[in-house]
């Protein structure tokens, strides 16, 4: 399967939800998807076009446009191309559907893009913080203008 | 999980401090007599902040950084994260340059192995293996430090190239090392099988069969002992490994034994990668030639735009997501490591078995806790 047939399949499929298909090299395309329907996107790379491989689920932070974005990127056990998923999230309120009952290890990418974003991922089995101490929730230090936990030392040290 | 508890269940904490395995995560298990009834993994002891740390830090700072997120691996680290930065730069080290660093990673690959065999029988009560492992794991870090000046972090890769050249006699000195270990790994080999103790702990324990795996997310070793021959460096070619000959190890049975067996072959493979480099390496620059990249680049500035870019790890598919916004310091960087997915798969692996199959199954796994801290 090659990227081409992907990027054809997948816009012919969801023709609202997915936006600015493109294809960056032979083995990487790249999307966003509307975050409605994340789930549903993801369900059908499963089943349909042998992504069953997800790489990974990230957040990005981008405050002049008031905006996070949570990152999936989801690869094959079979085909080599590599999908960057993107769902963009408004900053004040981002919430998305989990991708946990499509990709199983997607739980704790949530739960750690939970805690350090502040992403809240709806239906999640269990989404309570993975890596940081719990009194840290709400404080989401990856996010850019984070300051330090909890006397805003860190810009200090950076 | 205390509230859930009936009157012949216990709970038992394995770790953060527990030999079971190296670096502090703590792995809770609720027991019925002998029996593992729920497992839960906290972890979080070490975190470290690193992804946070690369985006205040210039590009070459920044390889100092990845060097820490496990230490057992830098080199591999490091290719990724200056991979990436290359991708985004549009620029390509030099044949020699590429086979400086195929010969690095699978030294590197080698040693990784050998730590993880060492450990993994210290786990199963058979420590004369660590002792054995270590010493010849000393002399692959001894090759290893003859070329970059350290033993575990190296800061050795640059963009578009290595720091500096192999020195003078470096394939003089390699060669009798390597043919020595494989005459090791052949003992290893006859070692475990003739251990009635080793193949009754291992053989059969911790199945995962290639579906569970893929389902988990696993990747490495663990997912080639169950036959799935998925290899970042044979499906995703970087650096020369497309030029040079190696088949990807797989094992069909998915148990404890399995992972071991793939190991003891990806060693072996490791060092007829290393052969043919030996013979293959051309002269010629360390970093391409009308670029401004060089040995000396303190201030370097990348191209807007991102790359997710993924190396074959010793512990599985090890890959990082940068975007750049133009300036001198990464925008995001996110570390997709190999043994985040495999120690969440943990815990489902080891439900149902005995309390001792918790270490055999964990140490099999190959983990460092390091990296899935980050």
């Amino acid at each position: 399967m090659d990227a081409r047939t992907i990027i054809e399949s997948l816009t012919g499929k969801f023709p609202e939800a997915i936006s600015e298909a493109g294809i960056e090299s032979p083995i990487r395309i790249r999307a966003y998807v509307d975050k409605e329907k994340a789930k549903e996107v993801c369900q059908y790379l499963k089943d349909s076009l042998q992504f069953d491989h997800l790489c990974s689920v990230c957040g990005v932070d981008y405050p002049p446009r008031n905006e996070l974005e949570s990152v999936y990127h989801i690869a094959s056990y079979d085909h080599p191309v590599v999908l960057m998923l993107k769902a963009r999230l408004p900053r004040n309120a981002p919430e998305i559907e989990s991708i946990v009952p499509v990709y199983w290890n997607a739980n704790w990418y949530e739960r750690e893009t939970y805690e350090l974003y502040g992403i809240v991922f709806k239906n999640h089995p269990n989404l309570k913080p993975l890596l940081l101490p719990e009194e840290m929730l709400g404080e989401w230090p990856l996010r850019k203008d984070y300051e330090g936990f909890p006397n805003k030392t860190a810009r200090n040290l950076v | 999980m205390e509230e859930m508890l009936e009157s012949n269940e216990m709970i038992i904490h394995l770790g953060p401090q527990h030999p079971m395995q190296p670096g502090p995560f703590r792995l809770n298990l609720r027991l019925k007599g002998e029996t593992v009834m729920d497992a839960d993994v906290e972890l979080g002891y070490i975190h470290k902040g690193i992804e946070k740390i690369l985006e205040n830090k210039t590009y070459l700072q920044g390889i100092t950084i990845v060097d820490r997120i496990c230490y057992l691996v830098a080199l591999t680290n490091e290719e990724c994260f200056v991979g990436c930065a290359e991708k985004l730069l549009g620029i390509e080290p030099p044949a020699r340059s590429q086979y400086i660093r195929v010969i690095l990673e699978e030294l590197s690959r080698i040693q990784s192995h050998l730590l993880g065999l060492g450990e993994f029988g210290e786990f199963i009560g058979f420590v004369s293996m660590f002792m054995y492992t270590i010493k010849e794991r000393e002399d692959i870090l001894t090759l290893i430090d003859m070329v970059t000046g350290a033993r575990v972090t190296h800061s050795y890769l640059k963009f578009g190239g290595v720091r500096d050249d192999l020195p003078a006699g470096f394939k003089e000195k390699a060669l009798p090392v390597l043919n020595n270990l494989k005459k090791v790994i052949s003992d290893y080999e006859e070692m475990f099988q003739s251990d009635r103790i080793y193949r009754e702990r291992t053989a059969g324990v911790g199945i995962l069969t290639a579906d569970v795996a893929k389902s988990l997310g696993v990747s490495g070793p663990a997912l080639r002992a169950t036959g799935v021959p998925f290899d970042i460096r044979k499906n995703e070619p970087y650096l020369v490994y497309k030029d040079l000959d190696f088949k990807v190890c797989t094992e069909t049975a998915g148990d404890c034994a399995a992972r071991v067996q793939v190991r003891l072959n990806e060693m072996r493979e490791s060092i007829y990668i290393l052969e043919q480099c030996f013979d293959q390496i051309p002269n010629g620059p360390l970093f391409p030639e009308g670029t401004p990249y060089g040995r000396r680049t303190p201030v370097m500035r990348v191209p807007a735009g991102e790359v997710f870019h993924r190396v074959e790890d010793p512990r599985g598919e090890m890959g990082m997501y940068m975007i750049s916004d133009g300036t001198d310091k990464p925008y995001r960087v996110k570390v997709r490591g190999p043994y985040f997915p495999t120690l969440q798969a943990l815990p489902p692996l080891i439900k149902g078995t005995t309390v001792a199959d918790v270490a055999a199954i964990s140490g099999s796994m190959d983990g460092c806790t390091s990296e899935a801290d980050r």
